[in-house]
């Protein structure tokens, strides 16, 4: 097995990499196109703009993290790795959420579920919001590429004990359950995707679209935030940045400005509505923003006779979506069920509680499985999202309303999560929920389910998927980007990520964006090229 | 924490207000804690970062520079911190006091990395409860934290935890979730959740950890 580290090869080779605290003065450069962003959609757009002969500027606002900083420690990957030092919140702080704030975005920290986009949310976009060119036939061929590119195959390991109960309290109700393909290479089932992988296995834009853009010229600046798009006329002019200090938060003041033929935006479904609301692009009908997503998350820990070591092992290998289509696609809200890892600092994050009640929650880890259910929102006049505005200063803030329809949701999540957990075998559950306490028998917890009340703070609510808030659709009444990613009004403008999406993916988002950004980035080079 | 949101549906509870949807109400709730900001920049409290304190004054290991946390949020948390963790902590007079300012820098390290935004709010909430009528009439903590009983903290966080008013919740998961995080996710405590750290094998063979 090689250790060889692609990026510190990368940077012996002189790949053209600035890390934007080491600017000491203002500085103005030019490309065909400037990428913002270097996730899941960044990446993957800088590659294939690259390796057809256009020049290339990436910007991303947090640092460049490899594997040298990898040391599968949970403290300074939250600081350094996620947005906010892992402290993101939406407006009114009742939901969590987990965001990749390095080069890479939240590929560098998820925990490498690759699905393709459910069928049924394609034919629903095609039905809702005329994206006919992106039924699951046309986009088959842009997920096999991608699947191929990013190594995408079922995972062949036996799941750890934690994912392998969801599959046995599946299993013992008659729940389908299958195995998640993950975006893995040689992986040593570790269990640290999300604080970086420490071994280079895992696949996503760090080893290799971004290996793949600066290969083929690109330029890459990090800690680098970009501020605004500057219009001349009806076009974007140039993109004006600042650089931060090598702490990753303090501006220098330092500030570069970046001209191009085409802006590329892929700055995350907080981060992209946040840049073009800052930029005063066009938004005739007010579309920046609104309609975000979130697949509300919510939680339920057992504790288990057998040792599970949450901590160790692929992190997500088993998943069902019995009840993600139950109801169609547009009826009563559906979930999809996974697994979480659980680390102590997470864990002790996660579970609401001190002083005693903690530490007792706390020594049972070895023996804690957690299931948590991923609420497919956007699909239901009442689940019609949150929107991004920006606060004072400028930067992001989400505004998520959690609907009766959704709380609706959570409660029967609840209740499918210790059915699953008990069937299984668990000793006692608790759920994520200010007013729960471990519950010894089934009935006891449903009866607290129907009990406690669906309120926000009450119930912990986390979000690991952003999507929305430049929505694509054919009706410019209704939608930021066309099914290209191609801004309505604004021609040098395209948007490449989990933004475009008008609803919720009802799965891990990340290969639904590596697939859509490869198919919207080939044609963008064909247009630019010609 | 709310932020000041002028758009925000609730605003519509106005004509009915009475103390506690004014408390359940974002605006209502950031205008109040912003109030509190003000009033304890004026009234002299410590609003500056605490920068380097002696050890032997504040058993802080005087090389740890804070840079966000002030003196009287340190005492806060020197006065939750026991209640927060409870039996965690170690017995032993110097080992406990090691533990409790190692977990105070780690809080510190880690509101660093916040960002602005959330920075201002942990600002508002440590200024509401350091400041003595508002520690009072909000937290209803009646002694200054540094004479605050381990009872009387614990006390305070289960009425936040239990109250049905948003806003306290929301202070008390903003509590706990830095201590927790600073104090379990830290390796020196580890062994209390029994987790072994990385497996032994990985780390002797990966680069990263070899500094040789």
């Amino acid at each position: 097995m090689s250790l060889t580290d692609r990026i510190a090869q990368g940077l012996e080779s002189g790949w053209k990499v600035t890390d934007g605290a080491s600017l000491t003065g203002n500085l103005t450069t030019e490309a065909d196109v400037v990428v913002v962003g270097t996730g899941a959609g960044g990446g993957t757009t800088a590659e294939i703009l690259a390796r057809n002969g256009l020049s290339v500027i990436l910007v991303e606002e947090g640092r460049l993290y490899y594997q040298k900083d990898f040391k599968m420690d949970e403290l300074t990957s939250y600081a350094n790795l996620y947005q906010e030092g892992m402290s993101r919140v939406t407006r009114d702080g009742a939901i969590a959420i987990l965001q990749g704030r390095c080069v890479g975005g939240s590929t560098t920290v998820n925990w490498t579920s690759s699905f393709r986009t459910p069928e049924a949310t394609l034919n629903y976009w095609a039905d809702q919001f005329g994206l006919d060119d992106l039924r699951p036939a046309a986009m088959a061929p842009w997920f096999n590429g991608r699947e191929e590119r990013h190594n995408v195959a079922l995972w062949q390991v036996d799941p750890n004990v934690n994912n392998d109960i969801l599959r046995q309290g599946c299993e013992k109700l008659g729940y389908s359950w299958k195995i998640i393909p993950r975006n893995v290479k040689g992986c040593w089932n570790l269990g640290y995707c999300g604080v970086g992988c420490p071994t280079n296995a895992k696949q996503g834009a760090l080893m290799t679209t971004i290996p793949g853009a600066l290969d083929n010229n690109a330029r890459l600046f990090h800690s680098l935030r970009a501020d605004k798009l500057v219009m001349n006329q009806d076009r974007i002019d140039h993109l004006q940045a600042t650089a931060f200090a090598s702490d990753g938060i303090t501006p220098t003041g330092v500030t570069v400005t970046l001209k191009a033929r085409h802006f590329v935006v892929a700055a995350s479904a907080i981060g992209s509505p946040g840049l073009l609301l800052r930029s005063d692009i066009p938004d005739p009908h007010q579309r920046i923003g609104k309609r975000s997503f979130i697949h509300p998350v919510n939680a339920s820990v057992a504790q288990m006779p057998q040792r599970v070591d949450p901590f160790y092992g692929a992190p997500q290998s088993i998943y069902s979506d019995e009840f993600n289509f139950r109801n169609g696609v547009d009826g009563p809200v559906g979930y999809k069920l996974e697994v979480p890892p659980l680390h102590p600092g997470m864990s002790s994050g996660v579970i609401p509680g001190h002083g005693e009640t903690q530490i007792n929650n706390m020594t049972g880890l070895p023996h804690m499985q957690s299931v948590i259910a991923l609420l497919r929102d956007g699909f239901h006049p009442e689940s019609p999202g949150g929107t991004v505005s920006l606060r004072d200063d400028g930067s992001p803030v989400l505004d998520y309303p959690v609907t009766d329809y959704l709380w609706t949701g959570l409660r029967e999540a609840f209740h499918t999560m210790v059915e699953i957990q008990f069937a299984a075998g668990a000793e006692k559950v608790r759920l994520m929920h200010l007013d729960s306490n471990w519950y010894h028998t089934l009935a006891d917890a449903k009866a607290a389910i129907n009990r406690l009340p669906m309120e926000p703070h009450r119930v912990r609510l986390f979000t690991a998927h952003q999507m929305g808030g430049c929505g694509m659709g054919i009706n410019p009444e209704n939608s930021v980007v066309n099914s290209f990613g191609e801004h309505h009004h604004v021609s040098n403008l395209s948007v490449h990520d989990a933004s475009v999406f008008p609803t919720s993916i009802g799965a891990n988002p990340q290969l639904s964006v590596y697939a859509l950004s490869a198919r919207n980035s080939s044609r963008l080079a064909n247009k630019l090229v010609n | 924490m709310h932020e000041p949101n002028p758009h925000n549906s609730r605003q519509s509870q106005f004509p009915d207000l009475d103390r506690r949807s004014f408390l359940k109400t974002g605006l209502g709730g950031a205008l109040f804690l912003g109030t509190v900001s003000v009033t304890a920049g004026l009234s002299g409290c410590a609003t500056r970062p605490a920068g380097r304190l002696s050890a032997v004054g504040t058993r802080m290991d005087a090389s740890y520079q804070f840079r966000f946390l002030n003196r009287d949020d340190i005492t806060l948390f020197e006065a939750l911190l026991p209640a927060m963790i409870g039996p965690g902590l170690p017995e032993q007079p110097q080992a406990r006091n090691i533990a409790i300012a190692g977990t105070i820098e780690r809080i510190d390290a880690g509101i660093l990395n916040f960002g602005p935004a959330n920075q201002k709010e942990l600002r508002r909430l440590f200024d509401l409860l350091n400041f003595g009528l508002t520690r009072v009439t909000i937290a209803r903590v009646w002694s200054n934290w540094p004479n605050v009983t381990t009872t009387e903290a614990d006390a305070f966080l289960e009425r936040w935890r239990t109250s049905s008013i948003g806003l306290f919740n929301n202070g008390y998961i903003a509590l706990t979730k830095v201590s927790n995080v600073a104090f379990y996710g830290h390796r020196d405590f580890w062994h209390l959740s029994g987790y072994p750290g990385p497996p032994k094998q990985a780390v002797d063979a990966l680069p990263q950890f070899n500094n040789a």
